[in-house]
């Protein structure tokens, strides 16, 4: 390794929990760093394509404040379904938007933190905005070294939304607060854990204005509009897990398990694992596989009648029971350098998944109407001074 | 009473792990700091992916909160 990579190694090393002395107290960037990255995302049969193009930077302020900027715009285009009918033989189907869906989003995100000798605290904020919604918000988070081996970590987060559909005349806004508690610990010189709670509240207009319902009745049928609870209460328990091998070229595996209930009546399990591995000259391959599954809302149906419909109904295929499966492969290279600019790392990735009603743990026998497959694909270049 | 019963037990499986810890010499955390053992090893690429996760699946969570909403079809 280069002096300059141990170096770096070194005070990477200082900045795990505990590590930090007293006359050392800093944990800012030390390094001005800046990034483009772009991500293209697309479904199968001519669905949702999207564009995502993102500059960030961060600087350092002083020994101790670390400041960050974050600029992001979306292009989404294409069709999604709005409803499903059955058709005359009798298979349900879903009704497509038509593509028709054409649209941009703008962000805007800052951030802010100031270390001190066991603690660093943050604050974000920011404003996302598309020709029918508008996201305000701004969070705060405190992580906190408890000893050598052990920090805790704490945040809470705010966001003002306002949704005014296209076609419609209303204007309807929501509030959602969530709140995070979780420790980092050094279980041995080769491994990690972290644990993290969240706990959600959404409150206000919940529903999606561009989903309907069909309602099959004996004297004829009828569309609805989605209406959900105007309330939504979560919790979501992540566990990560990061382990080193130094035998396989200091290769990493990295395991994630999150759990989710709401009581929208929708429980989802996620496993995610990635090894990460060097190659040489600062190459690293990274293959990861991702498997999601969840249960249905309990005022979930494909199609309604008489019997079924309710105060609350919804066909949003998100709020389905399914299972989604896949991964992909990262690569990237790390060009470590001794001048003004002192490291630039190239990285471009490709992730294939497919999404299934079979795929729910457990089965489903919806008959897999609603099926699809995407993909992702992002390249970025990062630059620090 | 579900949810209850699942907080103890991941009440447990935490205070478990813990107490499972090796003491670590702060010299000995070097393979702990390698820029692959990062719990994120790239915060903009997880961020991208988490958001269209999140736009297309009925939950999300545990990583923490910043950035809003959005009218994703």
């Amino acid at each position: 390794m280069s002096k300059t990579l141990v170096n770096r190694l070194s005070l990477a090393a200082l900045a795990l929990p505990g590590l930090m002395q007293p006359a050392q107290a800093e944990r800012s960037e030390e390094t001005y760093n800046t990034g483009f990255q772009y991500g293209h995302y697309e479904e199968s049969g001519d669905r949702m394509k999207v564009d995502v193009f993102e500059l960030s930077a961060a600087a350092p302020i002083g020994k101790a404040f670390t400041a960050s900027l974050d600029l992001i715009r979306d292009t989404m285009s294409g069709a999604s379904p709005v409803f499903n009918v059955r058709d005359a033989d009798g298979q349900v189907r879903q009704q497509i938007s038509g593509a028709s869906i054409v649209d941009q989003r703008d962000v805007v995100n800052v951030g802010f933190s100031y270390a001190m000798e066991s603690v660093t605290l943050g604050l974000t904020g920011g404003v996302s905005g598309e020709n029918d919604y508008l996201s305000r918000y701004f969070g705060t988070n405190l992580s906190w070294d408890l000893s050598k081996s052990t920090t805790l970590s704490a945040s809470a987060s705010y966001a003002f939304d306002d949704v005014f559909p296209v076609g419609r005349t209303y204007r309807k806004s929501k509030f959602n607060q969530q709140y995070l508690l979780g420790v980092t610990q050094v279980i041995d010189k080769n491994s990690l854990l972290q644990s993290n709670m969240t706990f959600g509240y959404n409150q206000g207009f919940l529903s999606d204005p561009y989903k309907q319902v069909f309602v099959e009745n004996a004297v004829g049928s009828s569309i609805l509009d989605d209406v959900r609870p105007d309330k939504k209460f979560q919790w979501a328990w992540l566990t990560r897990y990061a382990r080193h091998f130094k035998d396989l070229n200091r290769a990493a595996l990295h395991a994630d398990y999150r759990f989710y209930v709401d009581d929208w009546g929708v429980v989802s399990h996620m496993v995610e694992t990635s090894w990460d591995q060097p190659i040489a000259d600062d190459w690293q391959l990274t293959p990861r596989f991702r498997y999601y599954t969840q249960y249905e809302a309990n005022f979930y149906s494909a199609i309604f009648d008489g019997a079924t419909i309710g105060r609350y109904h919804s066909s949003d295929y998100r709020l389905a029971g399914f299972g989604t499966l896949g991964g992909g492969i990262k690569l990237s290279k790390n060009f470590i350098m001794s001048g003004l600019i002192k490291d630039i790392k190239l990285q471009a990735a490709f992730d294939y998944f497919d999404r299934k009603a079979s795929y729910q743990l457990g089965g489903n026998d919806s008959g897999g109407f609603d099926d699809y497959s995407f993909y992702m694909v992002t390249a970025s270049v990062n630059v620090k001074f | 009473m579900k949810s209850l019963s699942l907080k103890i037990i991941g009440i447990v499986c935490v205070l478990v792990t813990l107490s499972a810890c090796t003491p670590v010499k702060p010299w000995e955390r070097g393979n702990l700091a390698l820029p692959q053992m990062a719990l994120e090893t790239d915060v903009h690429e997880a961020a991208l992916r988490n958001h269209a996760f999140h736009s297309k699946e009925g939950s999300n969570g545990g990583y923490g909160g910043g950035g809003g909403g959005c009218g994703c079809n």
